[in-house]
């Protein structure tokens, strides 16, 4: 991959401090929408490989729903990042989730909370690596929230709870927060604040859609940051480009 | 017309009277409201600083953004935050509004999970028992005026975020004892309309006095949501907005401004709309515009007007020209000409239709034969 | 898909030739993953290779006609030829029936078929689902002359859908029924699940057995869960984390009609592969006119998603909807929808030629 030109995905996690006087890290919350036609997933490996390059000392939290660590693995072996070397390197923290289950509905008092003891795990993560010498910037990354949907027995407000809680990790720690998410479940009236709400709080919404053209075997779909409401708000843009992947490389 | 919002709230309350309140709305189409809000604390928090308006300070309750973010903003608007504990008072419903953090404290999972600001706050733990997060505001606002007489006003960063835990009515009811509450001066808060149903908002706008609607430029047709063929729409819809504000005023009246706002740096400017629509004036008044009632006068110049054909009638039987020439015609078309002299002078006195045709390309008019095959 | 494949190949043939010899009916595919075959050759190539091994298929039924049958049968007869552990869950009373109508492999020579059917194996309920396969028993007047095949296993058999599979391939074997309408909820199914990936796990990637779910009609409305809709989402989330880390593929067939819009979306992104099967309807002179070979049509299968485990690649096929035909009657083939040219058909064209090497390939593909 030619990493000396920025494109739009890279630019969407690297906060660019312009108006603030303060030069700090900074994380942002990017949401990733994606529908059954066009998977998103690769925005996803494709920040993975970004935090754990060699030259930074970035940290990953990942929470899968979605994919075993194998699978992960495989893909971001062959975009020349070894996740299992990172995880010994104490970079790279994965937390599999396939099997976790939430089953109260009403609401999130029960004593064996499933959500509530995942973000501890997370909080003592982040404070732990936050306490590390070096500037660093830790992302958590969710794949996917309709999934934790699923494991909350379709309880999104307890979802949202948990994402709020993550969301203050980035007040404390500056952490970066990465989520996906399937826009076109979200279709009806009464499931719609939950994708709602995960946009109000975005800094940046990705979202792959296929072209109207149809599929090619090179060009997959386009994509469609929008950009908004950063702190302090900057100027915001929308652009449009389309996204090649007929290697499993990307060019853009 | 952000100046009249920022008057009224910094004008307070009158005595006997609930706190004014207003509420911003907006959508995920136009998401500004966020910013309108900064806008409004910020433009208070001056005002609060000069000595200018009714209240001592403001509470801030702060639940989707962190109390550091508004420790930033008001110091990147130039404010002294050090001395911020005279007139400003965050109750934090951010950090942990369910008290996870607590629990996991005490469990020892981690050390010290909550951020430090430099603005005096005070954090709530259960965002669910209203009551006392309704307490804890009033407690906050009397630290502020510290002797009894003073009022302060209240800010809420979003409705829908208490709206998530705690049902309409209790909200509602909160709501309501602040603003009567008699040291409270003013109240604003901000909603997410497309969050909840549309009673919610119907709910917040009955219990304001104002409400400011952020709503995007260009109205969507179809309301679905966004799709990326309409990008540049997409991006104007993130820059700029209207700002659709009705006061309800005390003498009965409802003010209807409409402005466009936009994003300019962190902050935003409000811009005059040019061409006015009525839409109001339309939606009060009933729809036909014509007089069905005629007046004295009316009728009396009515009266006067001569139709075509009339003055035939002038004391004669009354002939209609059929074509070929009658025996009588030349004596008759000197008696015309006599009639008519009188006419015009006293024309003033009488009615008349002045017409004009706007080309000779046009259908003659009624009375003329222009192909001379009619048998009139 | 395609793309890939012929990257993988050369990697992927060196250790399937041992590593087959290990498991039986498991092909070794590019990234480290494994194939097993949907029982359907043409399926096969069309999905690059197989079901891949520990992925979820939903298969979308078509409401009028039972096509989604078609290919349960075929993938558990698949399996039970290839001697796999195989669950079979299904909204009807007796499910342990259903394995009476599966079909037999076509390449046996030595077997006759002795006993056709015993009516009293199959319980009333499975004749109508059989009919449309058996319908074709009318037409049945040329002899069979198939390929023959070597004795050994292959990956993936033709099967003779009119020759019921015989009793040996699963009274001896570990088959397990479950009927979903025994109990209210889905709690017993997902232990049934449990129980059975847990004997087929694999540890770290060596897989010692593979094994087969097959789960039909899932949301069909006389099972007393149909109507939790969240606890129906959450059985599939758990059935797609015990079969991803065990050696199992889990094929799920569901009505979409009877799920709601928002929770169908979920269902489909959940499935690893996604297929849906179609009806199409009967004497249309329109489309008799627009298809070739729509005389032989039994309805149409579209694949709308292909697994992509270890990859990001995403598989574009060349075509996503195929006509359904039996060759000879009796084998179900895949063929490439083609539109007839203007004059009406001709025995040349694009698709059936596809078709034609498709099968035939899939018979030397000697894994």
């Amino acid at each position: 991959m030619d990493n000396s030109r920025p494109n739009l995905l890279e630019e969407a996690l690297v906060e660019d401090v312009i108006g603030s006087v303060k030069t700090q890290k900074r994380g942002r919350v990017v949401v990733v929408e994606d529908c059954v036609e066009t998977s998103a997933a690769f925005v996803l490996h494709h920040f993975l490989k970004r935090s754990l390059q060699p030259d930074s000392s970035d940290v990953v939290v990942f929470i899968a729903f979605a994919h075993p660590f194998s699978h992960y693995e495989r893909i971001l072996r062959k975009m020349g990042c070894n996740l299992a070397v990172q995880r010994k390197n104490q970079r790279f923290l994965f937390l599999d989730m396939l099997m976790l289950e939430c089953p109260d509905r009403n609401g999130g008092e029960a004593k064996d909370d499933g959500l509530l003891t995942l973000y501890g795990e997370i909080e003592k993560a982040v404070e732990i690596y936050s306490s590390l010498e070096g500037s660093r910037t830790i992302t958590i990354m969710i794949d996917d929230v309709s999934l934790m949907e699923v494991a909350a027995n379709g309880s999104s407000n307890h979802v949202l709870d948990f994402l709020h809680y993550c969301y203050t990790l980035k007040a404390k720690y500056g952490c970066s927060l990465v989520t996906l998410n399937h826009e076109d479940i979200y279709s009806s009236a009464n499931t719609l604040p939950l994708i709602l709400q995960l946009e109000y709080l975005a800094d940046v919404i990705i979202k792959a859609e296929p072209l109207a053209t149809g599929l090619a075997s090179d060009v997959h779909g386009q994509e469609c940051k929008d950009d908004y409401a950063v702190l302090p708000a900057k100027n915001i843009m929308a652009k449009l480009w389309e996204h090649r992947c007929n290697r499993p490389k990307f060019g853009f | 017309m952000a100046e009249t919002i920022s008057r009224a709230l910094r004008d307070g309350a009158f005595e006997g009277e609930h706190a004014p309140a207003l509420s911003i709305k907006d959508t995920i189409h136009t998401p500004l409201g966020s910013f309108v809000f900064n806008h409004i604390l910020t433009q208070l928090t001056s005002n609060i600083l000069a000595g200018k308006s009714q209240s001592r300070g403001v509470v801030l309750v702060a639940l989707t953004r962190p109390p550091s973010f508004y420790a930033e903003l008001l110091k990147n608007k130039g404010f002294d935050i050090s001395l911020s504990s005279k007139w400003l008072r965050v109750l934090d419903c951010y950090s942990d509004p369910l008290g996870w953090k607590n629990k996991l404290m005490e469990r020892g999972t981690v050390r010290n999970p909550y951020e430090e600001t430099l603005l005096k706050t005070s954090l709530c733990k259960n965002l669910k028992e209203l009551d006392k997060v309704l307490s804890s505001i009033v407690e906050l606002g009397k630290e502020i005026v510290e002797e009894g007489k003073g009022r302060f006003a209240v800010a809420i960063d979003s409705v829908s975020e208490i709206l998530r835990h705690s049902s309409l009515p209790s909200v509602a009811r909160i709501l309501s004892h602040l603003r009567s509450h008699d040291q409270v001066s003013c109240i604003f808060c901000l909603l997410h309309v497309d969050l909840h149903e549309a009673k919610v908002a119907a709910t917040l706008e009955y219990l304001s006095t104002m409400h400011a609607d952020v709503e995007p430029i260009v109205q969507r047709t179809n309301g679905q949501r966004s799709a990326s063929e309409d990008l540049p729409m997409v991006e104007q819809c993130f820059k700029r907005g209207k700002f659709h504000v009705r006061f309800k005023r005390r003498n009965g009246r409802v003010r209807v401004m409409r402005e466009e706002l936009y994003v300019e740096g962190s902050s935003i400017k409000f811009k005059e709309i040019s061409s006015e629509d009525g839409m109001t004036a339309q939606s009060l008044v009933p729809k036909v515009q014509f007089n069905l009632e005629l007046s004295e006068k009316e009728r009396l110049d009515r009266a006067k007007v001569v139709l075509p054909f009339e003055h035939q009638g002038t004391g004669r039987p009354i002939q209609i020209y059929d074509g070929r020439k009658s025996l009588n015609e030349s004596e008759i078309e000197q008696q015309q000409a006599s009639v008519e002299k009188p006419q015009t002078t006293e024309d003033s006195g009488r009615g008349e239709i002045i017409y004009f045709r706007d080309s000779d390309d046009e259908m003659p008019d009624s009375d003329e034969d222009p192909d001379d095959d009619l048998d009139i | 898909m395609a793309s890939s494949r012929p990257r993988g190949s050369s990697f992927s043939r060196n250790i399937s030739s041992a590593a087959t010899s290990q498991i039986p009916g498991v092909k070794l595919g590019p990234n480290g993953t494994s194939f097993l075959s949907s029982g359907i050759p043409d399926l096969d190539q069309i999905l690059g290779g197989g079901f891949t091994l520990g992925s979820l298929v939903m298969v979308m039924e078509d409401p009028e006609a039972p096509h989604h049958m078609l290919l349960l049968r075929n993938f558990m007869s698949q399996g039970l030829v290839h001697k796999q552990p195989l669950l079979y869950a299904s909204p009807e009373r007796d499910p342990r029936g259903f394995l009476g109508t599966l079909p037999s492999p076509m390449a046996s020579k030595d077997e006759k078929p002795h006993e056709r059917q015993k009516p009293h194996e199959r319980p009333t309920e499975q004749d109508s689902n059989l009919r449309i396969a058996w319908q074709y028993k009318k037409y049945l007047g040329e002899q069979n002359s198939e390929v023959q095949r070597g004795g050994k296993a292959e990956y993936c058999n033709d099967f003779d859908v009119r020759k019921p599979l015989e009793r040996h391939f699963y009274s001896g074997q570990r088959v397990d029924c479950i009927s979903l309408r025994d109990s209210p909820n889905l709690v017993p199914v997902l232990e049934r699940c449990s129980a059975f990936s847990s004997q087929i796990s694999k540890s770290d990637s060596n897989i010692t057995c593979a094994g087969r779910i097959a789960i039909q009609s899932l949301c069909s409305p006389q099972c007393d869960f149909s109507d939790k809709e969240w606890d129906m989402l959450s059985f599939i989330r758990s059935l797609k984390g015990m079969v991803r880390s065990s050696g199992a593929v889990a094929v799920i067939s569901f009505p979409p009609s009877l799920v709601s819009p928002t929770f169908l979306k979920r269902w489909q992104h959940l499935a690893d592969t996604l297929i849906s099967v179609k009806a199409i309807p009967d004497e249309d002179k329109e489309l008799a006119k627009l298809l070739t070979g729509y005389q032989d049509m039994l309805g149409l299968l579209s694949v709308h998603k292909v697994a992509r485990m270890n990859t990001q690649v995403p598989a574009i096929l060349e075509a996503t909807t195929f006509s359904m035909k039996l060759r000879k009657r009796r084998a179900l083939i895949l063929e490439c929808l083609n539109q007839a040219p203007v004059d009406g058909s001709s025995g040349s064209s694009y698709g059936t030629s596809s078709s034609c090497s498709g099968s035939s390939k899939t018979g030397n593909l000697d894994f």
